[in-house]
């Protein structure tokens, strides 16, 4: 693909986004507009938000891959992503964290929690966890989408990351959450086109829906094995069959799908998108544009990723490698890029890239926002115990999201291993950390601050020793190999420990530490608006 | 075993899960735009002015 070509859309591409970082700038005039766009937004913007930044290119690339070695045991995963991760999220979740967070005026998840419990030390802690444990995700993001330019364009992975933090930090910066909104619905809009594009490619390639899977169905192991695809051993009853029963690739598909299906209901990058709504209606018309879009991003991504070990069968192409310790081991990253830069036309190859630059470019900007608001509102500037004016909260954010950009930038450039995992650890500590304390604090109105306190740094804690100790993919690497060597109890994601583990705390402290008065006063004020 | 649109039974299910998830989601939207008559409800606006109370354990 001519270099050229690319280096002009991108230029085009990123002038939008900057433009659009400007309109934001003139429209931000208070540290509401900044931090939740004004609670002025409409259903599609915060449908196209919402799904913008739930699929980063770690779930579009990283996820096929793992599909193409799993097979399509993976779509259940798809399904929870629009079940939970839409219709409960938002029907659940939405509306009364929207409330809940204009009666507390809160317009972050560790500030809704400190104002709801009247404690500054549980928004300070929540904001450090959310801070520091979003710089290693957002690194995640940048893998992903070096990995694709490394194969389509041969960029060196610096010279990508450098440039993609540059536009991002601009546009995010400078426009608040205005421009990562407007943004992340141009973004949308372009990971729509290329991923039904790619996908209506890949069906017809193999005859359609039926005859594609047919056609991975029929594919041995001894098939798989002879291009080189992991497939022929990780997914042993065929690429469109259920691993068996409490194998190893079953707790691999199992422990993903826990991990991240239910972990996206705590993600705070998200939960803030409730509270940029101008009213529920906005939220409730969100839910069809919502499901849509996951439909047509983790679906669509999930479907095809195994079927490109069909399209590498028919036209001899070898599974992707990458050098690991010395070693070339299979690329799963590279999977769907490889597939598209072989079988695909040049005009595709540019849209598809800008459909995962897309991808990759709104996940960051959420994620920096968010956790530029952490550091910055939620620790920054209640450590300094100063109760500022609103242009002065929104300049210690601003100051605070450089500092992460800059962080995340050095992170970044000495890259980490495979980047659905990284998607899956972050996702799990979010989900055990904040999931129960708060879901209780929406539902329960005896939740007390001490149980708050207890269930957060419980679900913390555990969830960290368990990637310490247990976990095997993260255990081996920090103690030099796991506690328990059974693979049924090592490969388990810690949410299915950790999550009832925090609801228990939380609620029987609740019990033993009941609400004071302040709180009780607080609790009236927050479900004043909830029937 | 007898494959549906040429997948087993547990991956169809996620399958047709995952659309029919979709099309309750699009149901939902349908019913709240066109069917259900909601007005928007007055809400309490958030107290601006009101001075914030110094949390208790800060």
């Amino acid at each position: 693909m001519d270099l050229w070509l690319f280096v002009v859309s991108m230029v085009l591409f990123a002038s939008v986004f900057i433009f659009l970082g400007y309109l934001g700038y003139r429209k931000t005039k208070t540290a509401e507009d900044y931090f939740v766009a004004g609670r002025a937004m409409g259903p599609v913007i915060i449908a196209f938000s919402y799904g913008a930044t739930f699929i980063s290119a770690v779930a579009l690339i990283g996820f096929s891959g793992i599909a193409s070695i799993y097979g399509h045991s993976i779509l259940w995963l798809a399904f929870l992503n629009v079940f939970v991760g839409i219709f409960i999220a938002f029907v659940v979740y939405g509306f009364r964290t929207r409330k809940m967070g204009l009666s507390l005026q809160a317009m972050t998840l560790p500030e809704l929690l400190g104002n709801r419990f009247n404690s500054v030390r549980i928004q300070q802690t929540a904001g450090l966890i959310i801070g520091v444990f979003m710089i290693a995700y957002t690194s995640a993001v940048f893998l992903a989408i070096a990995s694709l330019f490394q194969v389509t364009f041969g960029i060196p992975y610096w010279v990508c990351v450098v440039i993609f933090t540059l536009i991002v930090g601009i546009y995010l910066i400078v426009g608040g959450l205005y421009a990562v909104m407007w943004t992340h619905a141009v973004q949308g809009i372009v990971m729509l086109i290329g991923m039904i594009v790619l996908t209506i490619g890949v069906y017809s390639m193999l005859g359609g829906i039926g005859p594609a899977h047919e056609a991975a169905a029929a594919l041995t192991p001894e098939m798989l094995a002879s291009i080189g695809s992991p497939a022929a051993t990780q997914a042993p009853n065929g690429l469109t069959s259920m691993p068996p029963w409490l194998s190893p690739p079953f707790m691999m598909i199992l422990t993903l799908i826990f991990g991240v299906g239910i972990g996206v209901l705590a993600q705070p990058q998200l939960i803030i998108r409730y509270l940029t709504a101008k009213n529920d209606k906005a939220l409730r018309i969100a839910v069809p544009y919502g499901g849509i879009f996951i439909l047509c991003m983790t679906f669509l991504a999930f479907s095809i990723g195994p079927l490109c070990n069909v399209l590498m069968y028919q036209n001899n192409i070898m599974y992707p490698l990458k050098e690991s310790a010395g070693a070339m081991v299979p690329n799963p990253d590279a999977v769907v890029p490889t597939i598209i830069n072989q079988l695909f036309p040049t005009w595709f190859i540019l849209i598809f890239l800008f459909a995962i630059l897309a991808a990759a470019m709104s996940t960051a900007a959420a994620l920096f926002h968010t956790a530029g608001a952490a550091l910055g509102r939620d620790v920054y500037e209640k450590f300094r115990k100063t109760q500022g004016s609103s242009q002065k909260s929104v300049l210690i954010t601003r100051i605070a999201t450089f500092v992460i950009v800059i962080a995340t930038l050095i992170i970044s450039l000495n890259p980490l291993d495979v980047v659905a995992y990284m998607t899956s650890f972050f996702f799990g500590l979010m989900a055990c950390t904040f999931l129960a304390p708060y879901t209780l604090m929406l539902y329960w109105r005896r939740t007390s601050r001490t149980g708050v306190w207890l269930g957060m740094l419980g679900g913390f804690l555990f969830t960290m020793a368990w990637y310490i100790l247990i976990y095997f993919k993260t255990a081996p690497s920090i103690i030099g190999s796991s506690l328990i060597n059974d693979y049924v109890i090592n490969m388990l994601d810690p949410i299915f420990i950790g999550l009832p583990l925090s609801f228990l705390l939380t609620i029987l402290f609740s019990y033993l530490k009941k609400q004071d008065a302040a709180e009780e006063t607080l609790m009236k004020k927050s479900f004043q608006d909830i029937s | 075993m007898e494959l549906i649109l040429g997948m087993d039974l547990g991956v169809f299910l996620a399958w047709i899960g995952t659309l029919l998830a979709t099309l309750l989601c699009i149901l939902y939207g349908i019913y709240h735009q066109f069917i259900k008559k909601t007005d928007i409800k007055q809400e309490t606006p958030p107290l601006k002015k009101e001075e914030k109370k110094p949390k208790e354990d800060s």
